[in-house]
C-alpha cells in the first residue's frame, strides 16, 4: 500500500512513515518535524506511565533519541507509526521506572491519590485519537464500551506493565476484584475488536 | 489440550498475554504453544499490535520546550564526536602506513571543513571543549598557532595551523577556491611595522605543510595568502598579486 501514491491528501500514517523514514537517513529537519507533530502526543502517554512531569520529559528525551538511532528498523516492525513510537515511549517510560524502583514507596502515596480521582470519575473516556492508527480508532471504540473502572484498570495494567497483584495493592480494591474487571474487559475487547478485524 | 479447538479461550489467553497479566506458568505454557503452533503465535501478535495501539490514545501534554533543546544538543555532540573518532581512525590507519605520522591536530579536521562560516573557530572549539575531549588534545602535537584565513567574502578559506615539535605550519583547503593551473598562492606572515615575509608557496594538494620556525610566526598577527604567477614571487621579492585570503594568527591556550 504505502508503494501506491493515494490519489487524495496523503493519511497521518503516510505523513508520519515518510518522516520516520528519512530520520533513518539522518535527517535532523524530519526529526524535528516528527517531534513537532508527535512530542505532545507522546508526552501525554509518557506522563501517564511515570506520572511526574519531569521524569516524563526524560522519557521523551531519550525515547527521541532512540527513533533517531533505529528509525532505519522501523518498517520491518510492520507496526502503524504512531503505535511504533509509542512502544518505545512505553519502553523506556518503564525503564525509568524500573530505575526507580527504589523511589516507589514514595511513589505509591501520590499514585494512590491520582488513581483515587481516576477510578471515582464518570469521564468519558479522554482518549484522544488525533494522528491515530485505525487501529488506535478501533480500539478506541471498543474501550469505550467498557465501564471506566473496567477501562482503567486494562489501561493501567498494559501501560505500566502491572500484575492483578500489583493493581489490586495500589488500587486498594480486593484481587478478585481486579481479576474479573480485567477479564470482563478482555472479554468485551475481544467481541468487540473481532467486529473490526 | 488443542487450543486452536477453543477460538475465544486461545483469544482471552491471547489477549492476557499481550496484556501482560498472563503471569508466571501459565505464560511459559502460551508461550510454548505459539512457539509450535503457528494459529496460537497469530492470536498473540494480533493481540499486541491491537493493544500496542493503547499508547496512541492518551490526552497530549506540551513538553517543556528545553526538552527539544536537550534532544538536538545530545545529537550534535554525537555527530562532532563520530566526526572526531573517525578522523582519528583515519590518521591512525595514515599513521600506520606512514613514517612520518599526520598530525593530531588534524582530527578534527573534519569539523572546520563542514563549517564554512567565519565562525567556524570559535564554534569547534567550543565543541571540542565541550566534548570534554581533553585527552585527544593533551595526545595532539603540540599546535601553538591557529589561524582561520577567510576571502573577502569572510568565508572560511584555509586553516593554519603551526606545529612547533615538527616545525610545520600545516595548511588546510576549507573552501573551494581554485587558483587555475597557470597561478599559484602564496602564503605571507603580515609582521607589524615590517615588511610581508613569505612562507611558502603552495601546491594545489588539499592540504599540505610548509617548514617553518617558531621565528617566523612568533609575534605574527596576520597571515595572508595571495594569488600569484606560476611558482610564486622570485625569493626576496614581496607580494606583487592581490591578496586571496588572510585572517588574525592566533596563539593557542589550551
Amino acid at each position: 500500500m504505502p508503494d501506491n501514491p493515494p490519489m487524495t491528501a496523503p493519511s497521518p500514517d503516510a505523513e508520519l512513515m515518510a518522516l520516520i523514514d528519512r530520520i533513518g537517513h539522518r535527517d535532523e529537519a524530519a526529526l524535528r518535524q516528527l517531534y513537532d507533530r508527535t512530542a505532545p502526543k507522546l508526552m501525554g502517554l509518557a506522563m501517564r506511565v511515570v506520572r511526574q512531569r519531569e521524569w516524563a520529559e526524560d522519557v521523551l528525551q531519550e525515547a527521541f533519541l532512540t527513533v533517531w538511532r533505529v528509525a532505519g528498523d522501523y518498517r520491518a516492525t510492520l507496526s502503524p507509526p504512531l503505535a511504533w513510537l509509542g512502544l518505545i515511549v512505553r519502553s523506556r517510560a518503564l525503564d525509568l521506572l524500573r530505575r526507580r524502583t527504589a523511589d516507589r514507596a514514595q511513589l505509591t502515596q501520590e499514585f494512590d491519590e491520582l488513581m483515587a480521582d481516576t477510578l471515582e470519575s464518570d469521564a468519558p473516556n479522554p482518549a484522544d485519537t488525533a494522528d491515530a492508527s485505525e487501529q488506535a480508532w478501533a480500539l478506541h471504540q471498543c474501550l469505550s464500551q467498557l465501564e471506566s473502572k473496567q477501562r482503567e484498570v486494562v489501561s493501567l495494567a498494559y501501560l505500566r506493565e502491572m500484575s492483578h497483584g500489583e493493581l489490586a495493592e495500589q488500587l486498594k480494591l480486593p484481587l478478585g476484584t481486579v481479576k474479573t474487571w480485567i477479564r470482563r474487559g478482555l472479554e468485551k475487547l475481544r467481541t468487540c475488536m473481532g467486529r473490526f478485524a | 489440550m488443542k487450543l486452536t479447538a477453543h477460538p475465544e479461550l486461545l483469544e482471552l489467553l491471547a489477549a492476557s498475554h499481550a496484556l501482560g497479566t498472563l503471569r508466571g506458568g501459565a505464560r511459559r505454557r502460551f508461550e510454548a504453544l505459539a512457539r509450535e503452533q503457528a494459529p496460537v503465535r497469530a492470536a498473540a501478535l494480533v493481540w499486541q499490535s491491537r493493544l500496542a495501539s493503547m499508547t496512541e490514545l492518551q490526552s497530549p501534554i506540551v513538553p517543556d520546550a528545553a526538552v527539544w533543546t536537550r534532544i538536538r544538543n545530545i545529537i550534535d555532540a554525537e555527530k562532532a564526536q563520530h566526526a572526531i573518532e573517525r578522523q582519528r581512525d583515519d590518521a591512525n590507519a595514515r599513521a600506520a602506513a606512514k613514517p612520518q605520522p599526520q598530525g593530531g591536530w588534524l582530527r578534527s579536521l573534519a569539523l572546520w571543513r563542514g563549517a564554512t562560516a567565519a565562525g567556524a573557530l570559535a564554534t569547534v572549539l567550543a565543541v571540542v571543549v565541550g566534548l570534554n575531549l581533553r585527552d585527544q588534545l593533551v595526545n595532539a602535537p603540540a599546535v601553538q598557532y591557529v589561524a582561520v584565513l577567510s576571502d573577502d567574502q569572510a568565508a572560511a578559506s584555509m586553516l593554519v595551523t603551526f606545529d612547533p615539535k615538527k616545525k610545520q605550519l600545516v595548511l588546510q583547503r576549507v573552501g573551494s577556491y581554485s587558483e587555475g593551473t597557470d597561478k599559484s598562492l602564496q602564503l605571507w606572515a603580515l609582521p607589524p611595522g615590517g615588511a610581508p615575509r613569505s612562507l611558502g608557496v603552495l601546491d594545489n594538494a588539499p592540504a599540505l605543510r610548509l617548514a617553518a620556525s617558531e621565528s617566523d610566526v612568533h609575534q605574527v598577527p596576520t597571515l595572508a595568502v595571495t594569488l600569484e604567477a606560476k611558482g610564486g614571487v622570485p625569493p626576496g621579492s614581496g607580494p606583487k598579486g592581490p591578496i586571496v585570503f588572510k585572517g588574525a594568527l592566533i596563539e593557542k591556550t589550551i
